[in-house]
């Protein structure tokens, strides 16, 4: 029991995970906490559903279209509202985050109504793996923990070693002193937004295969993406995803063996705790703000 | 002198008028009825918010027909999301300003109990709630009149059901940890004491849970050869999923809130095949004549509705009150009404036998099991495989 | 009105004659109100005096101290529950069970406050946010609570007066509305209101000139834990019942956005927020009923939408307002008023 508790809370903290490299991404460039996430990417599973089951698409072209749909609709939020903020604090940016989130539900719920929806994926979550032992991985499972390892990956190059993820760096850590070095912050931002809502689709496609369509998935991932990125450390990367795998780790074992009543909130004690002691989470470094 | 006849006559007719008003009821007039419902149409409980505008349909049809003695029903419809407090606010207003005469229905244990005192100190007929808590029945209270069979019954009709006819001996107990999921447990622990039993296993389940895997391994573990569920669809989904993944196959058996079988198949991917569930009214493909008639209603007033147990259950839930009103006669006040309601006895719908009477409050104490099936269909040439409904018992109930 | 000559002027309550003969008026209209408002509108007003409260006790935390909070909902849970058992089981009458469950919250506000010491930002936020989560549960566990079945409040009852009426209410609640918020307005203007805006504006700075970190951010949180449980424990009796269901994080959303949308760090923006955000609740579930715009809608859902969602409006609209309103004033309503303010005393130039 012990082995299977371990896979499938690595296999769970995959998607905690992916939906924590999506706040990072965002976090990294605007220190905003985007609470519209995972309404986001909800709705780019209900466009990729819409593209395969009403108008019969095949599964490349609509996981393609629905990508690209997440992307503008990211690109476009910032556009439309996060730039149009005036004197924007961060307290202020976030409320509109929770503003946008509403919105988005809103509409996604109006669209689709809210009956549950099967969401269908090419990857099956029943065809297991024998990993001995009588463990067993689903192949859905394993779909996911590459994706989640692989997006890590590309990211951590994209924002070491490319002139624009240099550049997003460059705008977090100093907007103005950004924008003379002649950095155009307003599109890195979109940019950003854009990204970070790709990565939440794919997060949200891989989990609205197990769970079922509606518009309150992308919910509890999202507080559980939120608690894995401050267990990592908010600004890294390998943090957000490595914070993803012990949170599941943790949850799974905790509910396995000594409550599964409180299963679901022993995640935010084990971060309250890991935070007393390290206030800037696990992976991060601790920066003083200069007075 | 005359002058004070006159004053003395007109002081009667004054207070002869105001008698005359205050025996009218509010919210009826000769031609009208004016009823009232509040129902998730927003949030995570949406999905039953389907029993309100079920309700509609059938008031369209009843309406359409002629209403009842005369009068057509103006039908209130307001959306709670399934938070207590709204749900307060709701009552008082469709009571205090549109001056509403009744409640139909009402989804939701949390939210029925926070109205149920404002209802009982106004003495507001209320009827049918959509849950099958004991709340409302035990003690009975004189206006309120609830429909739903109980889900401890329900869960020792399910019980009792797995041990005597599977021969099943270990059963797990997989529950939504509140007062609906634990409705349930009760009901099911109580039946194995009766014998003797223990559960193998209780597993609760949090609202905003979506990892199931360590659910699913305890009640593995406890080697249990049935699983009886209280829970929302989305966790019977996830479940189930993840039980396939886990390679653990019990007995499935399910509660009524569960019934939709369409749906549940469909979001399940098939898994739901060969489930055991409880129902509180006729099969969605029942050639009941009323069964038939009320989906005629639903194409001709909500044909965007998907024809779905929550959607009919709205017909359902109701139909006791229209024949309450409909013996009432004339004149409609609390006591007139609650006297024509003590009047029913095995009224029966598309629902199991309702009984009223000085005592009783709890209108259903029977359910029936069904067991889910694959059927086929076909749509523009393609063969769909959905799943149906195959009953396995008659209505049955907990002596 | 904006020139402050010496310190007598700064720590006074209010500024003019003007502000005087407002006050009264106001006053005077609260007492007045129950007398010609129906039942429901009474109930609704006591909705919002109770959120006026809590936007209050929200505001002196992240408006004026900096420190933000989505666990306000765990808060005002303790003070209902607190309230109730003090009252169902201790025995003790309302109002000696109404400030102690203030305590109780104000306490586990103290303990909050402890990891908050050293987390900002996001951080705080989980650490908040997993408190409000962590309450619900441990009360749907407790079984002295009701557990998941709710608690039911007993009739209210004031020095052997039955409180049965919206009214009734309405004069317990809304005496204490007033005087906590007149308490907050004097605490904002003394030296410990002068240390919480030090916190905020630089807590580092702060601690240079000798402001007591420790001592004021747990402060902080202990007051709008009192004022929040207080909100709850009246709640509780306008409900009539409670279940852990009642506390959930929409409803610590829901405070915090009354709290931004009116306006940080101003008593008066608490007050109009939680007034804009209690009344929006109410009145967008019945967006589809409105004369001109139900028809529109609801041929739109024809349409585009399904007829079945049409009420989820209501989070289109009342996200739309929400952001509207902090993209183009970051002050909230109360950065209108001022504005409306300076325009009017201008005019016509």
């Amino acid at each position: 029991m012990l082995g299977q508790l371990i896979t499938s809370g690595i296999a769970i903290g995959a998607t905690y995970a992916l939906m924590a490299l999506a706040m990072v991404i965002i976090y990294k460039t605007s220190e905003v906490l985007n609470f519209a996430q995972g309404d986001m990417a909800m709705l780019s599973a209900f466009v990729a559903y819409m593209c395969l089951s009403t108008y019969g698409l095949g599964f490349a072209m609509s996981f393609t279209l629905a990508l690209a749909f997440a992307f503008a609709l990211g690109a476009f939020l910032e556009f439309a509202f996060l730039r149009r903020a005036k004197e924007p604090n961060v307290l202020g940016l976030i409320i509109i985050t929770l503003g946008l989130e509403m919105m988005l539900y809103g509409l996604a719920s109006w669209r689709w109504g809210s009956d549950q929806k099967d969401f269908p994926f090419p990857v099956s979550d029943f065809e297991v793996h024998q990993l001995g032992g009588g463990v067993v991985i689903s192949e859905l499972n394993l779909v996911t923990l590459g994706v989640a390892c692989a997006l890590m990956i590309l990211l951590f190059m994209f924002f070491r070693y490319t002139k624009v993820g240099v550049a997003m760096k460059a705008t977090q850590q100093n907007q103005q002193a950004a924008r003379l070095m002649g950095i155009r912050v307003g599109r890195i931002m979109m940019l950003t937004w854009g990204m970070s809502s790709v990565v939440g689709a794919c997060a949200a496609f891989l989990i609205a295969t197990t769970d079922t369509l509606d518009p309150n998935l992308m919910w509890t991932p999202q507080l559980k993406g939120f608690s894995a990125a401050v267990l990592g450390g908010m600004t890294s990367l390998v943090g957000a995803v490595l914070g993803g795998f012990i949170l599941g780790v943790v949850e799974n074992l905790f509910g396995g063996y000594v409550s599964v009543e409180f299963k679901a909130v022993v995640a935010f004690a084990v971060i309250v705790l890991i935070l007393c002691v390290k206030p800037s989470g696990l992976f991060a470094k601790h920066y003083v703000r200069k007075v | 002198m005359k002058k004070i006849l006159w004053l003395m006559v007109l002081v009667f007719s004054l207070a002869l008028a105001g008698a005359a008003v205050a025996a009218e009821v509010q919210g009826v007039t000769d031609t009208s009825i004016k009823i009232g419902q509040w129902g998730p149409q927003t949030g995570p409980a949406a999905l039953w918010g389907a029993v309100a505008r079920g309700t509609k349909a059938y008031f369209e049809l009843i309406n359409s027909e002629g209403g009842i003695n005369g009068r057509k029903i103006e039908y209130f419809l307001r959306d709670d999301g399934y938070n207590p407090n709204r749900t307060k606010a709701i009552a008082k207003e469709l009571y205090e300003q549109e001056k509403i005469w009744g409640f139909a229905c009402g989804v939701g244990t949390s939210p029925g109990m926070a109205v149920m005192p404002y209802i009982i100190k106004n003495n507001i007929p209320w009827v049918g709630m959509a849950t099958g808590s004991p709340h409302w029945a035990y003690p009975p209270k004189k206006t309120i009149f609830a429909v739903y069979p109980l889900y401890p019954d329900e869960a020792q009709i399910l019980t009792a059901y797995a041990i005597d006819t599977l021969g099943k001996k270990k059963i797990a107990f997989f529950y939504q940890n509140d007062d609906y999921g634990k409705g349930g447990l009760v009901g099911a622990v109580r039946e194995l004491k009766k014998r003797g039993m223990t559960l193998a296993a209780d597993v609760p389940v949090e609202v905003g849970e979506t990892d199931l895997a360590s659910h699913v391994l305890k009640m593995k573990k406890a080697g249990a050869d049935c699983v009886i569920m209280w829970v929302y669809p989305k966790h019977a989904a996830i479940v189930l999923g993840t039980a396939a993944k886990l390679g653990y196959k019990p007995q499935w058996m399910a509660c009524s809130t569960l019934s939709d079988v369409a749906l549940m198949f469909k979001i399940t991917k098939g898994l739901w095949n060969g489930m055991i569930f409880g129902n509180f009214a006729e099969l969605a493909d029942s050639k009941a004549p009323l069964m038939v008639k009320y989906h005629k209603a639903q194409m001709k007033f909500a044909p965007k509705e998907r024809w779905g147990v929550f959607f009919y259950a709205g017909f359902g839930f109701v139909e006791p009150m229209v024949e309450g009103i409909k013996r009432a006669g004339k004149d409609l006040s609390a006591d007139n009404f609650v006297k024509a309601m003590e009047s029913l006895k095995n009224f029966q719908g598309i629902m199991g036998p309702i009984t009223y009477s000085a005592e009783r409050r709890q209108g259903i104490k029977k359910v029936f099991l069904a067991k889910c099936v694959p059927a086929t269909m076909e749509v523009q040439g393609k063969k769909i495989t959905y799943g149906k409904g195959q009953r396995l018992s008659d209505w049955m109930g907990v002596e | 009105m904006d020139m402050k000559r010496d310190y007598y002027e700064d720590i006074r309550l209010l500024d003019s004659g003007p502000q005087v003969f407002w006050l009264v008026v106001l006053l005077g209209a609260l007492a007045a109100f129950p007398l010609v408002a129906d039942s429901y509108q009474i109930y609704t007003v006591n909705l919002i005096a109770i959120n006026v409260i809590v936007a209050l006790g929200l505001n002196l935390l992240v408006g004026y101290t900096g420190q933000i909070s989505l666990g306000h909902a765990g808060f005002f849970a303790i003070g209902a529950y607190s309230t109730l058992a003090l009252m169902l089981n201790a025995h003790l009458p309302f109002f000696l069970a109404l400030p102690l469950a203030g305590f109780i919250s104000a306490a586990f506000g103290f303990l909050l406050g402890l990891p908050a010491l050293r987390l900002e930002g996001p951080y705080l936020a989980i650490a908040t946010l997993g408190f409000g989560l962590t309450i619900t549960q441990i009360l749907g566990r407790l079984d002295v609570f009701g557990g998941h079945m709710g608690l039911q409040a007993p009739p209210l009852e004031l020095f052997g007066l039955k409180v049965a009426s919206d009214a009734g209410r309405y004069a317990v609640i809304m005496p204490i509305c007033v005087i906590l918020t007149w308490g907050l307005r004097n605490l904002t203007k003394t030296r410990v209101g002068r240390a919480f805006v030090a916190v905020r504006d630089s807590d580092i700075a702060a601690e240079c000139i000798g402001v007591n970190l420790t001592y004021y951010k747990t402060l902080a949180f202990a007051v709008s834990a009192f004022y929040t449980g207080i909100g709850g424990g009246l709640m509780a009796f306008i409900l009539g019942f409670i279940s852990p269901h009642t506390f959930n994080v929409m409803v610590s959303i829901m405070f915090l956005a009354m709290v931004v949308v009116g306006g940080l760090g101003s008593i008066l923006g608490s007050v109009m927020g939680a007034v804009l955000i209690t009344w929006l609740q109410l009145e967008l579930a019945r967006i589809g009923e409105l004369p001109l715009v139900g028809p529109v809608l609801t041929e739109l859902s024809n349409q585009v939408f399904t007829l079945s969602g049409l009420p989820n409006v209501q989070y289109v609209v009342f996200g739309l307002i929400m952001v509207l309103i902090i993209i183009f004033e970051p002050l909230g309503l109360y950065g209108f008023w001022i504005r409306t303010k300076i325009y009017w005393r201008t005019w016509p130039f």
